[in-house]
């Protein structure tokens, strides 16, 4: 549409249009956008001003007193701090790593399934549980993994043999060894099915020539997946990847819900320790825990940056 | 559709634009200048809150906060308390209950946003945290010259919470405290007669016995529990009082010698040998090991729970009406009801009893304009006439009249068709508690404030403090000991939390993980160990 | 069925492998379904019991009885009601504009509003920055906080551009001649083009408001403002169990409380499966 003419309002063919003409004949997208400018004004960038409380000392009660790099010397030089840093990216990256994993293995097998009821149901089944809140999804894992005589695992673990009969149990959610297990678990159970969706949209683009072209040179089912199913998922399992890569610092809800003091070693996160930081001490610091978040943006913002140039190395264009 | 969506979009634009309005002036303002804009922005919460010409000041709603102490919940009956409160005193009442397990976090959140409302209450320790900000109004004054003083039968309770001469809040009640209650059921089912129980070998042992045995005659052993709480350590003073026979006379909080020096009481041998004698439990199921993250509701649910397997048959909790409570609960879903109080055992005898917690306090939010009015006005709307002795006091007391107690004859039954059923019939004039609003199988004991604990009476005669709850009261008082007082400093309200946070890394890795004491000890004092010398000089400065 | 067969000859190896691969997701199925099986035999279950049961062992309603006869529970559950469909309105009304004018390749300034939403997404205040904003619009302890903080989303606002760049741009050019203006064609072309799309862009926002649980723990402590899911959670996890009248077990109530809080989505769910997929390929689509 850019290359014909465009009619004005008052009905005057232009040739060329000039900036102020331009903006005129676009007034009413102006005023179109201007309810997304003002929310992302007021909800995006109006706090990012509020980052310069990290060189303040900054209570409830009374006013901010500049300390310039007060509390990033604190922050660095405290353990739980650097605890939650390193959770944070581990936590994140093995989790991506798992569930994408997960996902583009089912996506595979799910493209085989002959029978489209069959496939229809089970994708039915298992996107469901995405669409469940973290909040709702810990409490059902905690019941279940509770010690208490009602908990599931424990009381199948007791029946089995694998724990003795009158032994008290696994407090799994408050055991440092099996936090981080079940932390994966319960990511692959919620978010898995619903992974799927992007590759299954893939598959279904893959053509049926190569397929064919398979059966006549006598290629086996599982020879299909590996030499044209699975490189023709290659770029979207990339994608996949860079993209939530750059997210990783963003790692909060889920592991607010079901975390416990008594695993902050294994469990505590960057955004979760600063959430303890301010609302659950008598008198917060804000210019502590302003540092800590903007040090997790900025980590996270060069990992933007990183994934992009990887994005543009791999697939030739960006991922912004 | 097209009007349709028109109209949505004016409505978000204008939504948009008031919200813009509100704060567009700040982030111009605030990058030059950003001390300026807090500070004016503060002002004008306050003067949002309640400011008028001093001499005019006219009280129309107090804003209050509670935690579940508040017996009177939403669905006890709230509207009706509050209604008539607003019939007594004349003022608005906005009552804002927060959740109890999770009420210092909560008030910290509050605090946060500054959000403060007008009275609220605090435990002893958060208002020793807060006494030094400054949000506190001083009511020292307004105390002394209160209307209820006449009446004061135990002025002491609220002289001991004066800092430094000043009173910031005001206790209606003294403070209470844990006794340990045994199920009887249990004892007589592993063969232990609770009088043999008299020191901490003889009390373990029982816990073992709970946990080797079948107490709850299921026919399994080792289901069951010797004893639960609502944390190890708990987050709120006096800390120790829900297993008091594990801490003994360790006190992990700083707290002052005999000399009145102020020392650290988590970093002891005595801490380290409780702390040892915890981790021996946790090992040997004489402890729930859920006691680990309970709360307080999750803990003693459990332990009246309908289903007893998984529960325990020791729970130290609160004494008095609770005594009554927990028996009540436990009829309710058809368990042996017959509880045992455990006096102290020799080594929590040693330390004088059970500890009798500091005061819990109401406290009036200073909107600091250097003008008392309102925070007057709001003593004498709320505080002074919550010991009024009469009407106000009554409500506080036992609730809504004709809701939760009344005096006109009637005849009501509770548990009916089971073996605990039972009528109870008054005549016309006589002061009674009625059902409970929402459970008609058990009678209203008592709404926010304890007539058996309370520091000034009413005056009304009314009385109900009779049966289980008289008896734990009387037993309470013949056994306990005053907590140690907390500690005013400021470094220690800015810390509290990660101070709170490397107790529970020692206590969660020497209890539930076998870690070494002495190391973890060591990490707590490489972590916090410099913060506690800073708020040890403060309070010894 | 039929489309299947192009591409697959019979043989005897297949059988096996598709064998496997039925018990493989017949498995899997499993594994999503029995956990939320469980909790809804245990929240009709009078007593708690850890086995899985197909039925509860004794049948009760008392667990559903106790919640819905629970006030502290109302509130909450219409501030949920009322937050997810005024949050979803919201979040429709802004990607749609936005992701409209990001197709206005000849406006001055596309890129800088592109750059501006797209900068967001990499950098952001932080939790307390954002925080100290919401509490000077006096979005603290105020549940409208739910509706206005998810109203931007940028990557709804992409999924909206690249679905409205697929309308054949033929379809703008001829409203334009017929004098159309921009809001005109916006709203006679564009939308009614764009139902499905509507649809998934506005479950999606509904979803995250009714899901949304942290926004709540970090901005509210009025039992007035909270929604349903924090009541739900501190019922569960802090015991925070109203009392009752019934003599119901305190896994039966916790139990029972989870159906409530799914219910909603879970019942809507079969039949708006399509459009949440539709969603996620709207933005695979440009991927």
């Amino acid at each position: 549409m850019g290359k014909k003419n465009n009619v004005t309002a008052s009905g005057i063919e232009i040739r060329k249009k000039s900036l102020g003409l331009r903006i005129w004949n676009h007034r009413g997208y102006y005023i179109m956008f201007l309810p997304v400018l003002i929310f992302l004004l007021i909800f995006n960038y109006w706090p990012m001003l509020g980052v310069r409380y990290a060189l303040y000392d900054y209570k409830p009660v009374g006013e901010p007193v500049f300390v310039g790099l007060k509390h990033f010397t604190k922050m660095f030089s405290t353990d739980a701090f650097w605890t939650a840093f390193k959770n944070t990216l581990e936590l994140s990256i093995i989790k991506l790593f798992l569930s994408t994993f997960a996902s583009v293995i089912v996506s595979i097998f799910l493209n085989e399934m002959g029978n489209l009821f069959a496939k229809k149901t089970l994708q039915t089944i298992i996107y469901l549980p995405h669409f469940m809140s973290w909040a709702v999804v810990a409490s059902i894992f905690s019941l279940f993994l509770s010690p208490s005589s009602t908990g599931m695992v424990n009381g199948l673990l007791k029946d089995w043999g694998i724990v003795a009969k009158d032994g008290m149990g696994i407090y799994f959610l408050a055991d440092e060894n099996y936090w981080r297990p079940i932390y994966y678990v319960i990511n692959l159970w919620k978010d898995t099915g619903w992974g799927t969706i992007i590759f299954l949209a893939t598959l279904s683009g893959i053509n049926p020539e190569l397929y064919e072209a398979g059966d006549i040179d006598g290629a086996t089912r599982l020879q299909k997946m590996r030499y044209i199913t699975l490189p023709a998922l290659a770029n979207t399992i990339i994608t996949v990847l860079i993209l939530n890569l750059a997210k990783v610092m963003n790692l909060f809800e889920s592991v607010f819900v079901l975390y416990n003091n008594a695993v902050y070693s294994v469990a505590d996160v960057c955004a979760t320790y600063i959430y303890r930081q301010t609302f659950a001490m008598a008198l917060p610091n804000y210019g502590y825990s302003t540092a800590v978040g903007l040090f997790r943006s900025l980590v996270g913002c060069v990992l933007v940056i990183v994934c992009n140039w990887a994005s543009k190395k791999t697939r030739g264009r960006g991922i912004i | 559709m097209k009007k349709k969506v028109l109209s949505l979009l004016l409505a978000s634009a204008m939504v948009v634009s008031l919200a813009a309005c509100g704060g567009s002036d700040a982030p111009a303002e605030s990058s030059a200048a950003a001390n300026n804009n807090t500070e004016s922005s503060a002002a004008d919460n306050n003067a949002g809150n309640a400011e008028a010409p001093a001499e005019e000041f006219k009280l129309e709603k107090v804003k209050m906060v509670v935690n579940g102490t508040l017996t009177a919940t939403v669905d006890n009956g709230q509207a009706e308390f509050e209604k008539q409160w607003e019939d007594a005193v004349g003022v608005d009442l906005e009552i804002s209950q927060l959740d109890h397990s999770g009420y210092v976090d909560a008030v910290g959140r509050l605090f946060a946003s500054q959000d403060y409302p007008d009275v609220m209450i605090m435990s002893a320790d958060m208002y020793a945290q807060y006494a030094p900000t400054g949000l506190l109004w001083d009511m020292t004054e307004a105390y002394d010259n209160a209307e209820f003083q006449s009446r004061m039968t135990l002025p002491a309770i609220n002289e001991a919470l004066k800092k430094d001469g000043k009173l910031y809040g005001f206790a209606p009640t003294y403070g209470n405290g844990c006794v340990t209650y045994v199920k009887k059921a249990w004892l007589d089912a592993v063969g232990i007669d609770a009088s043999t129980i008299t020191n901490y070998d003889a009390y373990y042992n029982m816990l073992k016995a709970f946990h080797d045995g079948d107490p709850d005659g299921n026919g399994t052993t080792g289901d069951t529990y010797g004893v639960v709480a609502a944390g190890f350590l708990g987050n709120e003073a006096p800390y120790i009082n829900y297993l008091p026979e594990f801490w003994q006379d360790a006190y992990p909080a700083i707290l002052q010698d005999e000399n009145g020096v102020w020392y650290d009481g988590f970093n002891t041998e005595e801490t380290k040998a409780a702390l040892l004698r915890l981790q021996q439990a946790y090992n040997e199921g004489a402890i729930d090991p859920e006691t680990l993250t309970a709360s307080t509701k999750i803990a003693r649910e459990k332990w009246f729970s309908n289903d007893q397997t998984g529960s325990s048959g020791v729970f130290t909790y609160w004494a008095g009406s609770w005594y009554q409570t927990l028996t009540d609960n436990l009829i309710k879903n058809e368990v042996n009801e017959e509880l045992v109080q455990l006096p102290p055992i020799a080594e929590v005898e040693a330390i004088g009893g059970y500890l009798n917690r500091e005061a819990p306090v109401w406290v009036i939010i200073d909107d600091m304009d250097g003008d008392n009015t309102r925070e007057q006005a709001i003593f004498d709307a709320f505080i002074e006439t919550m010991m009024d002795g009469g009407t106000v006091q009554t409500l506080w007391t036992y609730g809504a009249e004709d809701v939760h107690w009344s005096t006109k004859a009637e005849e009501f039954t509770v548990n009916p068709g089971t073996d605990n059923e039972k009528t109870y019939s008054y005549e016309e004039g006589v002061f009674h508690l009625k059902q409970s609003p929402n459970d008609p199988n058990s009678v209203w004991k008592k709404n926010h404030l304890d007539p058996a604990l309370v520091v000034s009476p009413l005056t009304n005669g009314f009385n109900s403090v009779e049966g289980l709850a008289a008896e734990g009261n009387l037993f309470f008082t013949e056994n306990c000991v005053d907590a140690p007082i907390s500690p005013v400093s400021e470094t220690y309200t800015n810390e509290s939390g990660t101070i709170y946070d490397a107790k529970m890394a020692v206590v969660t890795e020497v209890v539930t993980k076998n870690g070494d004491v002495e190391a973890a000890m060591a990490n707590y004092v490489a972590t916090v160990g410099s913060i506690i010398e800073q708020c040890l000089a403060e309070l010894n400065g | 069925m039929a489309e299947a067969a192009v591409y697959r000859k019979p043989k005897k190896k297949i059988k096996m492998f598709d064998v496997i691969n039925y018990i493989v997701f017949i498995l899997l199925g499993l594994i999503i379904i029995v956990p939320m099986w469980k909790v809804l035999s245990d929240s009709f279950n009078a007593v708690g019991v850890y086995q899985f049961r197909i039925w509860p062992d004794k049948f009760s309603v008392d667990g559903y009885k106790t919640i819905i006869e629970t006030q502290a529970l109302y509130r909450p559950f219409i501030n949920s009601v009322v937050t997810t469909i005024l949050g979803a309105l919201l979040g429709l009304v802004l990607s749609t504009l936005g992701g409209y004018v990001l197709i206005q390749f000849e406006m001055p300034g596309r890129s800088l509003f592109a750059g501006m939403l797209l900068f967001t997404m990499i950098f952001s205040g932080g939790m307390i920055p954002e925080y100290l904003v919401m509490k000077e619009l006096g979005l603290v302890n105020n549940m409208w906080i739910l509706v206005f903080k998810h109203g931007i989303n940028v990557y709804n606002i992409v999924l909206m551009r690249n679905f409205f760049e697929g309308i054949p741009s033929s379809l703008y050019e001829a409203a334009k001649i017929d004098g159309c203006s921009p809001m005109g064609i916006f709203f006679r072309i564009v939308l009614p083009l764009s139902k499905a799309a509507l649809a998934s862009i506005g479950l999606m926002f509904a979803v995250t408001v009714w899901n949304d649980y942290s926004t709540v723990k970090i901005y509210i402590t009025d039992n007035d403002q909270v929604n349903f899911q924090y009541k739900l959670r501190n019922m569960i996890m802090d015991g925070d169990t109203p009392t009752t009248a019934y003599k119901v077990s305190q896994n039966t109530l916790f139990n029972a409380g989870i159906i409530c809080a799914i219910l909603p989505f879970m019942m809507l769910y079969p039949f708006l499966q399509q459009y949440f997929v539709k969603g996620v390929n709207i933005g695979a689509v440009k991927e």
